[in-house]
């Protein structure tokens, strides 16, 4: 009796430690700022609701079928040379334990199908949603407001994404070279987007925030450094910014910016800017100037950026002049690379032309309470 | 030689008549199969070797956030390359191996169905990787990731020859799978000895007869999509590019309709060695022999039904969605039933903790939590935040290497004395065992964590301060491990086929054919055809007192009363075999002719609309294409030269 007590216990005790990892895994730390188990939006809440009760099914069986075959070896060891009972099977078990994991998975399918609907309904028909098209290009997102801006232009622009807190959101999904993917972990859950087809995704955010976002499928040489932040704001603010937004930035007014020791003139750097010799209008657009660029990212209101270089730099003006100096470093096989080459850069863009550049950039701001990063 | 029936005129000892060149030539030239498997096992093996330094180099360059030890473009060409040569070099040639040296023995057949066959396919296997490997110095490895997903893979975004040579040396190998897996399934269909039924077949058989059918109706598929999408890069067509009217989804339904069975080639095979090892270090029969015989056969049909649950994020819809989820919650029935059954297997028994079975039963402790971790990917809405996710990569590995990697090694432990004559050094393959299982966990347990913390698949570099930090170095602390162990084993090999300790011919106490037959068996393999009257020959000579299986309500029988029994039955046969010639084909060096011709010709064709080349790569194609002819017309020709060796 005893030693079967003690027996037990032992098992008991395996049992758990191999299950704390997967109890580990279930926990997210302060820094998991990333995590899926955290959930701000619905759709990502409904995964996890989903998720929760399977996990735990997952654990017991995890238990029990880890715990038999533990407890079977240890058990069954060999301790002599006869021959134990030639055993061949049992039809009555061996259904039994046909049928047992069938209804577990039957009842797994049942709660994801009723999440899929829910899921489905509501990117089919979202109620009051703001529409929102984002665009996958090697390796930035461009984000497009249709029917929000100026009468003859949607508003557009790359890198942050803001939309209002608790009103849903609709994204149509699109590519213009090969397939991304779109993911906010803490607000929904990912979807491609493919060059040719079109895919949505309506999610609403709970809580103001700046969330992380990342492309989720392998796009090529530089996708590690494709993210972008989902910023969410109340709704009064959300119509303020859009308000700003869809105004074209107004004139760099005269004035310094210090960047890196040098001081930067705005209005020098807006003329640079045009300055088709300098490049940077056959790619980029500044709405209400003469870039009109669509290869790369809008960069109308830079100065309000969260990060740079999609996602891998936090802005600041001496990241700004880092990435124009040695973008071909931070972020390899970017477009912008091949024409920013360090080469060119030595003979196009002097120090002081890169501060002037700054300042520009910088000068353009819409101004808007930013949650907090989560 | 020890085999169930001897017959009564005395032992006749016949030797082939052919020549076997001595040496290397003997090896290039060989159509024996074990010879073949061995081949096979050395050069999976090697690729095992490189696609582990390709992980090796990754984990380093992912120890720590924002490292620069590889540029991107590197890191995207190893683990692409890391992948493909895991999947198609590595543990398919060494399932195919093993089952090359082992299926025959088992059925009692003299050698596979089609030698020559054979042989062009263990060349045509490492012919295709040695291609695929050559574009690492001749313009950069493919960097799309082994799925080759289009448009990536297109000219217009990939226009280095790394894709070329993924599609042609895939190609090769993809041949060499074809011909492989017709010659297996034509050997256990027509050339099991007399007396072995389908259902006295051993399961490791019946896993290589279904996963050879899985490959023939899986394999060309791959081969059609890799063919459009060169049509794609070459030849002006637009399959795959959505600007001119192609689908890009149909690549990714085109080649999951491959890779989802893909899975089960790679792991089945191991499921039988396992079904194998697991019984006889029992010293049970294994339990429910019907069931995980025909779990695998559903497996095997369920596999082609799953494809799209690695496209739940693509836009399907809810419905299609719902549709391929179901189907793969399904296998995990299966799945569980053969699990179940492995444990009753031991249960009662009397369990001899050898090496390869320690790794048997690490195997079904790794496979569970792989097993369960398939079920949330299985479910789209859960799938939508772990795929493309770390999460997938732990997931993936608890499969396929706590999976596959383990049964090998219980495989390669217990089929090591049948393939040498000498036994793996035990105390050295018990601590590399432990070790292994360590360092496994501590890889890829912690990519659940991170995975589910948000951390996506296929990056070069990752930021601070995410959560990630701490397990990333783990995981790769873990690498260096499983590295170590795998040196180990390497070790364990080297020295145990210098010294290692004889093992005659039997030395676990085996109950199928194999182990019946010297070791290594001789050339060819049996000196009579041996007579089966149960699912396991060999004990019904070594324990005829033992009872025999038998159906509720009827006698008990003994292994020798049954067997007597059987004997008029098959008497008919018993006498076939009896008369049946030794026959052998002899030794050619066409089948590595023809290979190299189509290697040849592959490269020819990847360089087709290079500038500037044309000539070059005609010329390449001409002489491959002239190669393939003469290797063919004289594999013709010396067909009808094998009739006489018959040594009886």
């Amino acid at each position: 009796m005893r030693t079967q007590r003690r027996r037990l216990t032992r098992f008991l005790v395996f049992a758990a430690l191999l299950a704390t990892p997967l109890l580990l895994a279930a926990c997210a730390g302060p820094e998991a700022r990333q995590t899926t188990v955290i959930a701000d939006g619905d759709h990502a809440q409904r995964i996890l609701d989903l998720l929760v009760p399977i996990a735990w099914m997952a654990l017991a069986v995890f238990v029990v079928v880890e715990g038999l075959l533990v407890y079977t070896v240890w058990r069954f060891r060999r301790r002599s040379n006869a021959i134990p009972a030639q055993i061949h099977g049992n039809t009555q078990i061996e259904i039994l334990w046909t049928i047992a994991p069938a209804l577990i998975v039957l009842v797994i399918a049942v709660l994801t199908f009723r999440t899929q609907a829910q899921t489905a309904e509501i990117t089919r028909n979202p109620q009051n949603a703001v529409e929102v098209t984002a665009v996958g290009h090697q390796w930035w997102f461009e984000f497009v407001y249709p029917g929000i801006g100026q009468a003859e232009a949607s508003l557009v622009t790359a890198g942050d994404m803001y939309i209002p807190v608790g009103r849903p959101v609709r994204i149509t999904l699109q590519s213009v070279d090969v397939i991304h993917n779109f993911w906010v972990p803490r607000l929904a859950g990912k979807t491609y987007m493919i060059p040719g087809k079109t895919n949505y995704l309506a999610f609403t955010a709970n809580e103001p925030g700046i969330y992380r976002a990342v492309c989720a499928e392998f796009c090529g040489e530089a996708h590690a450094l494709m993210r972008f932040r989902v910023i969410a704001v109340p709704e009064a603010e959300f119509q303020s910014w859009v308000q700003q937004k869809s105004q074209p930035p107004a004139p760099p007014a005269a004035g310094t910016l210090a960047v890196n020791g040098l001081s930067g003139d705005p209005v020098a750097g807006q003329a640079i800017f045009l300055d088709a010799r300098k490049q940077c209008i056959s790619c980029h657009a500044v709405s209400g100037t003469d870039a009109k660029g669509i290869i790369g990212p809008n960069l109308t209101h830079y100065g309000s950026r969260r990060t740079i270089g999609a996602g891998i730099l936090d802005y600041s003006p001496e990241n700004l002049a880092l990435w124009l100096e040695r973008g071909y470093e931070l972020k390899p096989g970017n477009l912008m690379s091949r024409v920013l080459t360090p080469q060119w850069v030595q003979t196009n863009l002097s120090a002081q032309e890169i501060a002037d550049l700054v300042a520009y950039l910088d000068s353009m701001k819409v101004s808007v309470n930013l949650p907090p990063e989560r | 030689m020890a085999i169930a029936e001897r017959p009564a005129e005395g032992v006749r000892v016949p030797t082939p008549t052919f020549h076997v060149p001595p040496g290397l030539a003997g090896w290039f030239s060989t159509v024996d199969h074990k010879r073949i498997g061995i081949i096979y096992m050395l050069g999976a093996f090697a690729f095992f070797i490189i696609g582990g330094i390709e992980a090796l180099l990754m984990r380093t360059q992912l120890a720590v956030p924002n490292n620069t030890f590889l540029s991107p473009d590197v890191y995207n060409q190893l683990f692409t390359m890391h992948g493909t040569t895991m999947v198609f070099l590595a543990i398919m040639p060494m399932n195919v191996g093993i089952g090359n040296y082992i299926v025959p023995l088992m059925v009692g057949a003299r050698d596979m169905a089609f030698p020559r066959l054979n042989a062009l396919s263990v060349w045509l296997f490492l012919l295709g990787g040695l291609m695929l490997y050559s574009s690492f110095i001749l313009g950069g490895a493919i960097n799309t990731g082994w799925f080759a997903y289009a448009p990536l893979t297109e000219r217009q975004f990939s226009p280095t020859i790394g894709v070329d040579f993924w599609i042609l040396g895939i190609g090769l190998t993809g041949v060499a799978s074809i011909a492989g897996a017709l010659n297996f399934i034509v050997t256990v269909l027509n050339m099991r000895a007399p007396g072995m039924t389908l259902n006295r077949m051993p399961l490791f058989v019946w896993m290589n007869l279904i996963v050879s059918f899985i490959l023939v109706f899986a394999f060309p598929t791959l081969t059609v999509a890799s063919t459009q999408l060169l049509f794609d890069r070459h030849f002006g067509t637009r399959f795959f590019l959505p600007a001119q009217g192609g689908d890009p989804t149909l690549w990714q339904h085109l080649f999951w309709f491959f890779g989802h069975p893909e899975v089960y080639i790679l792991i089945l095979p191991a499921f039988g060695i396992v079904s194998e090892v697991l019984p006889t270090f029992s010293r049970k029969p294994i339990f429910g022999y019907a069931f995980v015989a025909y779990s695998g056969v559903a497996i095997g049909f369920l596999g082609f039904l799953v494809w799209a649950h690695h496209m739940f994020g693509v836009g399907m819809g809810p419905l299609a969605n719902a549709f391929f989820a179901g189907a793969s919650f399904l296998i995990a029935v299966p799945t569980g039933v053969k699990i179940f059954n492995w444990i009753a297997t031991m249960y009662l028994g009397s369990l001899n903790l050898t090496t390869a079975m320690l790794y048997a039963i690490g195997l079904i402790g790794m496979f569970i939590i792989g097993g369960i971790s398939g079920i949330t990917l299985a479910s789209p809405p859960i799938d939508l935040q772990q795929t493309d996710s770390y999460y997938v990569v732990a997931h993936m590995h608890y499969v396929l290497f706590g999976g596959s990697i383990f049964g090998l090694l219980a495989g390669t432990f217990y089929w090591f004395p049948k393939f040498t004559g000498r036994l793996l050094d035990e105390r050295l393959g018990k601590i590399q065992f432990w070790l292994m299982l360590v360092a496994f966990n501590l890889t890829f347990f912690p990519m659940h964590i991170v995975g589910t913390d948000g951390m996506p698949r296929r990056i070069y570099t990752y930021e601070a301060g995410l959560g990630w930090d701490l397990w990333n170095m783990v995981e790769t602390v873990g690498a260096w491990l499983l590295a170590l162990s795998v040196l180990m084993m390497a070790y364990n090999v080297f020295k145990s086929l210098r010294a290692g300790e004889p093992a005659g011919n039997d030395p676990w106490d085996g109950s199928s054919l194999e182990w019946g037959v010297s070791s290594p068996p001789p050339v060819h393999n049996f000196d009579v055809i041996p007579v089966v009257h149960s699912r396991r020959p060999l004990w019904d000579t070594k324990y005829p007192e033992l009872e025999m299986a038998h159906a509720p309500g009827t006698k008990a029988l003994t292994r020798a009363e049954a067997v007597s029994r059987e004997r008029e039955r098959l008497k008919l046969q018993i006498e076939d075999a009896q008369d049946d010639p030794i026959h052998l084909p002899s030794p050619t060096y066409m089948p590595l002719l023809l290979a190299l011709g189509l290697t040849v010709a592959a490269f020819g064709i990847a360089y087709l609309t290079a500038p500037g080349l044309l000539a070059v790569s005609l010329g390449l194609v001409g002489t491959g294409v002239v190669m393939v002819f003469i290797a063919i017309f004289r594999w013709i020709m010396m067909s009808h030269k094998d009739s006489p060796h018959i040594a009886h």
